[in-house]
């Protein structure tokens, strides 16, 4: 049996029973520790049936169309205040003394030598007993600057007993290695699904075998804005708490917890973030420091990690190995397949890696294993797994195809799930259109010339859920003076998420996008789900439409009355509210009808809407490599991404978190890896400099496209499957380009070049 | 970073009255001299140097000058700014490479405040050299953490007993155009061939790149006319992430070509080696030679020999070899 | 919003001023204790400045004069976020070693890494910030390219691409796609706004030459 969570799906394709009298199944998504599954659920008939719809995309003035972001003037001036940018009255600054230790007891912490000091506020311990990663911050700081904090910082002494440790999975896997989780093994094997004999009996049917072991190194996050938080508490019994977060309901209450007061004391802000993909829920260490200083000082703590603790102390992508052989039949069929997976998630389990993933072999047999080490522990990041899965899995496809002679493309679209097969069939022959596949001459085979500079084209695909619930309370507020709110916990970590909240509002409201105002970011508004798994648009859209369509049919009552006319009869455009059967003379304007309203005007309140959500997207994506035979210089030139989002919220906002993700695929491909010394134990670089990510110059030709043939006229999330192909596509194009399949991240000249020399030779 | 007084000498005497004696190896570190800053500040934060006092340098008239002589000659001030030198038209035309490579360096901002004397002087970029950590011998400690460890990036020739490599941009191509250092001191004024201003860490103390001593300054180059025939010359720098990086191999190539063939050549690689490293060798058999492609393989094989690459960084080799191919082609065009 | 500066606690001026000046004894002329930086000054007279504890600065920030009190370890973007009054904290600290671009201000006129400058080198030059580029709340024809073309998601990084790309249309506002990347080379994006950042920095391109630019 498969591991893709979308086989659950095929073969779950029946409800488990009958339906109720009145009631009916509908599929929805779950997304849990990051990857989607889908499960039958059973809702009343009627649901929904007079409740908001979208309407048809022809019809609709704002949605579906490129929108400004409300909030872009504040980010180009400048005047957006984010989490590090918050100042208030008799702020400290905070900084952490971390752990340079891969393993260590603490023997004793003396903050007496830092407390002396000009300028240091006060001091805390953060963790008094035992360190089991480099980075762990042990103890914090406040001060009136920065500077001084940092002084304070050096200035602590802790004694630590440094204990043996392993910091590579070979390291860990050795007969006498230290044990990192107490008595459990470092090898866990987390499942095992399809018997091993049936794959390799059904291996020596195939017309062509192939096999080969994929590394994935561990990847950063990498967010321009740390992890921080600033608490505001004086003392007393509230608090404020700014923090640089993806959830701002996974604030309050965790907050509320260490300040030692209620839920309901704490406020969260979240105005702006500078980045989360998916490291960034809760209080976390950086919340605990700040917490504790805050407590002890009774005045407001801003704590927000440097550089260095973001790459050491902030999580991470889990890397991986994964050893795979298939076998395919000439007719194109992937026949069978044997995968054995190993997650490297540092002191923790990391994120779920199966396979195969999407494609569909007839007999396959997986093993799952996870092996510890003495690394920091890694955390959810954007589609967790599913790019580790994607690199290894989407290379032997290649692999397989070259091996029976037939064109990569064709071999994919043979052998998706069959109930996805009209989609990535669409979205692939759209890719190989915009990127050139059906002109280049090596459709079947690499291209094995002895020119210097070759081109080569490469293809991925990805599935994810995006789906929504029922998560979230959006208010909508029409004020006497004509004006418009909309109120919601939510966040926006770069999405757009402020700017379709406005934009759904006024779309329902027949106003323009600036006559709307949006105020997320607070937990004193509405609840929010934190924005995990691409579940944001799909659970908050509905609600704020909910909201919006409330407030219109409110409105309308009024307006009826007023106006003499049935409220169904009414209609919404242009600023005025009119009669539908006589518009000419009988309206009234927008901001006539709230005055007329009365009162505090109307506040009406939405919650999630299922029909106005979809779930379930997937996508296509093609590189198009230069490589150079003498340098070993790789080259994106131009990468293709095509990908179904239901119904967009706002195009351009969308097409930038496609580009967004291939951009962050390629730099994972390219460039990114954590590097630790495997004897010293400690990481070499964490900063901007040694870790690369990927800047301007490395950015070709990108074209996001955003699959309109994907007719679901519901909501669906799509920053996670953006990020899953672009990696693999680019290995693709190499292999395709020069016949060299290199199957460790990151895509370098090194590699590459060895790989060349080797196959010269060879 | 730790705190420190800043001193703002107004005259280059006032500069060296402030800087310890070479010989008090306690004090030495205890005053750092700050040109732009890009790299010195890097190593304050990391708290690889810690000194009580920095002396800036950027206050002192006349070191930012650049002046062509009536002999042909440049001469650049060491706290020229690497922007001025990539955009100034008569480096670009006549010391092609000098421009090639202040423009490779870093970024617009680094180039708009690094200086010529600070890029000369800057310190290794080796991530181990880089983690404070890490006390490596360049550190005063016992052992080069690079030579059995995570080496891609570090010393294919002249390596050891630290395997560094001297991370300018500038250097390889000024020591291409035989430039001078000229170095004031307590005592006076002296001028080293730029070339031996880089010292081995095998020759000069390991835990310097060249020959100044704590109480000197470097404060001009002197680039010579280029002399008889017709030059041409390039830098070519691989980056691994082309946006900006170090190089991972640069090849800084000038000759003189006479009826299509070379009248005398220099060829200087950059980091491969602890300094910018001079294949005298290459460049002795590229005369008379055409560039073709028969050349192009030869010399790129003869510049390379006696590479010895430690674990991880073996690919310096044919990286090199197809620099130093592409950089003989292109001139030759 | 406060100053920070009312947060009590460390007047280091007084530490370690002594000793300081018995390792300089007779290192020629020291204008010792003069707080205040002044280039002018400096360069009037042959002497040499020495700044140590909490100095106070005077900054021309956005075409104001500004006294801040900070060390002469404090970087210029420190100095901007934690000293002025207001805060000015457009200029973001990502990575605070000239990796990144986030932090990037002109000083006299090109885009510099501020927290790879020291505050007190900023002294006598002219400091603009993305918060003093749009005069009287009238956006920059860069600014309103980056919100027409989408040009930031996170926006964290968009202050430093904002200072990078005015830099480069000021000299030519002509610049090639290719040019434009060369000029925000330093500068780093995590969400991977690039491709509609060189749209927008086209586009303002574009409007600057119709409006007369060269
Ligand atoms: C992100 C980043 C990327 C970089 N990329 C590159 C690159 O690609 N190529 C490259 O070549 N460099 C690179 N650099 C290194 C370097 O910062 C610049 O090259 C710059 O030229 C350094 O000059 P500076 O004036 O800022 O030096 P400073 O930092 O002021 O000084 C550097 C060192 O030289 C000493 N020094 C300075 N001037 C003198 C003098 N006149 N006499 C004696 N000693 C002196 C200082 O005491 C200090 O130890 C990079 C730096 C960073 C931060
Ligand atoms: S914060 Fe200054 S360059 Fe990154
Ligand atoms: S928009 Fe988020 S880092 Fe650039």
């Amino acid at each position: 049996m498969s591991l893709d969570p979308r086989t659950t799906l095929a073969q779950q394709d029946e409800p488990p029973r009958p339906a109720a009298p009145g009631k009916k199944w509908v599929k929805s998504v779950r997304v849990q520790n990051g990857i989607d599954t889908e499960v039958w659920e059973e809702v009343d008939i009627d649901s929904g049936a007079s409740g908001p719809s979208w309407g048809a995309r022809k019809d609709l003035r704002l949605l579906n169309h490129d929108l400004p972001r409300v909030d872009a003037p504040d980010k180009v001036t400048g005047r957006a205040v984010y989490t590090h940018d918050v100042r208030v009255p008799g702020m400290a600054f905070a900084q952490v003394l971390r752990c340079p230790h891969p393993w260590a007891k603490i023997v004793r912490i003396d903050l007496e030598p830092a407390k002396k000091l000009p300028g240091v506020l006060g001091a805390v311990v953060l963790e008094s007993e035992e360190v089991k990663w480099v980075g762990r911050p042990v103890v914090a700081v406040a001060a009136d600057t920065p500077e001084h904090a940092e002084d304070g910082v050096r200035a602590v002494v802790v004694e630590y007993e440094v204990q043996r440790f392993a910091i590579t999975p070979a390291q860990s896997q050795a007969p006498d290695a230290p044990k990192i989780a107490g008595n459990r093994d470092n090898v866990r094997v987390h499942e095992t699904e399809g018997e091993l004999a049936d794959a390799e009996k059904a291996l020596a049917e195939c017309d062509a075998v192939v096999e080969g072991t994929w590394r994935v190194p561990v990847q950063h996050h990498a967010c321009l804005e740390t992890h921080g938080v600033v608490v505001d508490y004086r003392g007393g019994d509230s608090a404020t708490v700014y923090a640089s977060t993806q959830g701002t309901f996974t604030i309050n209450s965790d907050a509320a917890r260490k300040l030692k007061l209620k839920g309901s004391q704490v406020v969260a802000v979240v105005e702006h973030m500078g980045g989360g993909f998916g490291g960034k829920f809760g209080m976390g260490l950086e919340g605990d420091a700040a917490c504790k200083l805050s407590l002890e000082l009774k005045r407001p703590v801003h704590m927000l990690f440097d550089r260095a603790s973001e790459f050491l102390a902030a999580g991470n992508r889990a890397g991986g190995v994964h050893v795979l052989k298939a076998g395919a039949k000439k007719s194109g069929e992937l026949h069978a397949f044997i995968a054995n997976v190993e997650r490297h998630g540092g002191v923790g389990g990391g994120s779920n890696q199966k396979q195969p993933y999407i494609y569909r072999p007839a007999t396959s047999h997986t093993q799952v294993k996870s092996v510890l080490t003495n690394t920091d522990s890694s955390r959810a990041m954007r589609a967790p797994g599913h790019p580790q899965m994607s690199f290894a899995m989407e290379g032997l496809m290649d692999d397989l195809a070259y091996a029976i002679g037939m064109d990569p493309l064709e071999f994919r679209i043979r052998n998706v799930p069959d109930n996805r097969r009209t989609d990535y069939e669409r979205q692939l022959r759209q890719c190989a259109e915009l990127i050139g596949w059906n002109s280049h001459p090596h459709r079947t085979a690499p291209n094995r010339s002895n020119d210097e500079l070759k081109v080569g084209i490469g293809f991925a695909l990805s599935t994810w859920g995006g789906g929504g619930g029922p998560e979230c309370k959006v208010e909508v507020r029409l004020l006497p003076d004509g004006s418009v709110e909309v109120l919601s916990g939510t966040q926006d970590l770069g999405t757009g998420t402020r700017t379709y909240v406005a934009a759904i509002v006024a779309e329902e409201l027949g106003l323009e996008l600036n006559q709307v105002t949006a105020r997320i970011g607070r937990s004193s508004y509405g609840a929010a789900n934190a924005s995990g798994g691409s579940t944001t648009t799909a659970s908050l859209a509905p609600a704020v439409k909910h909201a919006a369509w409330n407030a219109r049919k409110a409105l309308f009552q009024h307006v009826g009355t007023l106006l003499g006319v049935k409220p169904e009869n009414l209609r919404i455009a242009g600023g005025r509210i009119e009669d539908s059967t006589n518009p000419e003379s009988n309206w009234i304007g927008f901001k006539d009808a709230c005055a007329a309203v009365g009162g505090q005007g109307i506040s009406a309140q939405g919650e999630w809407q299922r029909e106005l959500a979809s779930n379930g997207v997937g996508g296509a994506q093609a590189a198009k490599v230069q490589v150079d035979t003498l340098t070993g210089e790789i080259q994106v030139l131009h990468m293709v991404g095509v990908q179904d989002c239901g119904l967009v919220m706002n195009r351009i906002a969308t097409r930038s978190q496609l580009n967004g993700g291939m951009i962050q695929a390629l730099s994972y491909g390219l460039f990114e890896e954590r590097v630790v010394d495997p004897d010293l134990g400690i990481v070499l670089n964490a900063n901007f400099e040694d870790y690369k990510i990927a800047g301007c110059k490395e950015i070709g030709l990108m074209q996001p496209v955003l699959d309109d043939g994907d007719e679901r006229n519901g909501v669906i999330g799509m920053s996670e499957p953006a990020v899953v192909p672009g990696q693999s596509a680019i290995a693709n194009a190499i292999m395709n380009a020069c016949g060299a399949r290199l199957r460790e991240m990151p895509l370098t000249c090194d590699k590459l070049l060895m790989a060349l020399r080797g196959a010269k030779r060879g | 970073m730790k705190s420190f007084e800043l001193v703002q000498p107004a005259t280059l005497e006032a500069a060296l009255e402030t800087l310890p004696a070479a010989r008090d190896t306690k004090a030495r570190d205890s005053v750092k001299l700050l040109a732009g800053g890009q790299d010195l500040l890097g190593e304050l934060k990391e708290h690889l140097v810690a000194p009580d006092t920095l002396v800036n340098l950027k206050r002192i008239p006349g070191l930012d000058r650049i002046e062509h002589g009536a002999d042909g000659s440049l001469t650049l001030g060491a706290l020229v700014t690497l922007a001025r030198i990539e955009n100034e038209r008569a480096i670009r035309e006549r010391f092609t490479l000098l421009a090639e490579a202040a423009g490779a360096v870093a970024s617009v901002q680094i180039r708009n405040q690094g200086t010529l004397g600070g890029n000369l002087c800057q310190r290794p970029r080796c991530w181990y050299y880089r983690h404070e950590q890490a006390v490596c011998i360049k550190k005063g400690g016992s052992e080069c953490f690079a030579y059995g460890g995570l080496n891609k990036y570090n010393a294919i020739l002249g390596g050891g007993p630290s395997y560094i490599v001297h991370p300018s941009d500038v250097a390889p191509a000024l020591v291409a155009l035989d430039a001078q250092a000229v170095i004031r001191g307590k005592r006076g004024e002296r001028r080293v061939p730029l070339e031996q201003f880089f010292t081995l860490p095998s020759e000069g103390s390991v835990l310097r790149e060249n020959v100044l001593t704590s109480e000197e300054i470097l404060t001009h180059i002197v680039v010579p006319a280029p002399g008889a025939g017709s030059w041409r010359s390039t830098y070519l720098k691989f980056r691994e992430r082309g946006s900006y990086d170090f190089a991972l191999s640069a090849v800084a190539l000038r000759l003189s070509l006479d009826a299509g063939k070379v009248r005398e050549a220099r060829l200087v690689l950059g980091a491969v080696a602890p300094i910018p490293w001079r294949c005298e060798k290459a460049e002795t058999a590229l005369v008379g030679r055409k560039l073709d492609a028969e050349t192009c393989e030869f010399i790129s094989r003869l510049a390379l020999e006696g590479a010895e690459p430690l674990e991880h960084n073996g690919y310096k080799i044919p990286l090199t070899q197809g620099m130093i191919t592409k950089a003989l082609r292109k001139l030759a065009n | 919003m406060s100053d920070p500066q009312s947060t009590p606690g460390a007047q280091g001026a007084e530490r370690n001023v002594f000793s300081r000046r018995s390792l300089f004894r007779g290192a020629g002329a020291f204008a010792a204790g003069g707080l205040v930086a002044d280039a002018a000054r400096a360069a009037a007279t042959p002497t040499s400045t020495r700044l140590a504890g909490v100095v106070e600065l005077e900054l021309e920030i956005n075409g104001a004069k500004q006294k801040v009190s900070v060390e002469p370890r404090t970087t210029l973007l420190n100095a901007l976020r934690n000293h002025c009054t207001p805060p000015l904290t457009g200029a973001k600290v990502v990575c605070d070693r000239g990796s990144c671009g986030a932090c990037t201000v002109h000083l006299d006129g090109q885009p510099v890494y501020s927290c790879m400058t020291l505050a007190a080198d900023a002294v006598g030059r002219k400091v603009t910030t993305v918060e003093g580029l749009a005069k009287e709340g009238e956006l920059t024809e860069v600014q309103r390219a980056l919100c027409e073309h989408d040009g930031s998601m996170c926006g964290f990084c968009t202050p430093g691409f904002v200072m990078s790309i005015t830099a480069c249309l000021e000299r030519k506002p002509g610049a090639t796609l290719d040019e434009i990347k060369h000029a925000c080379a330093g500068n780093l994006c995590r969400c991977g706004t690039y491709p509609h950042v060189f749209e927008a920095a086209l586009a303002a391109g574009r409007a600057l030459r119709a409006k007369g630019g060269k």
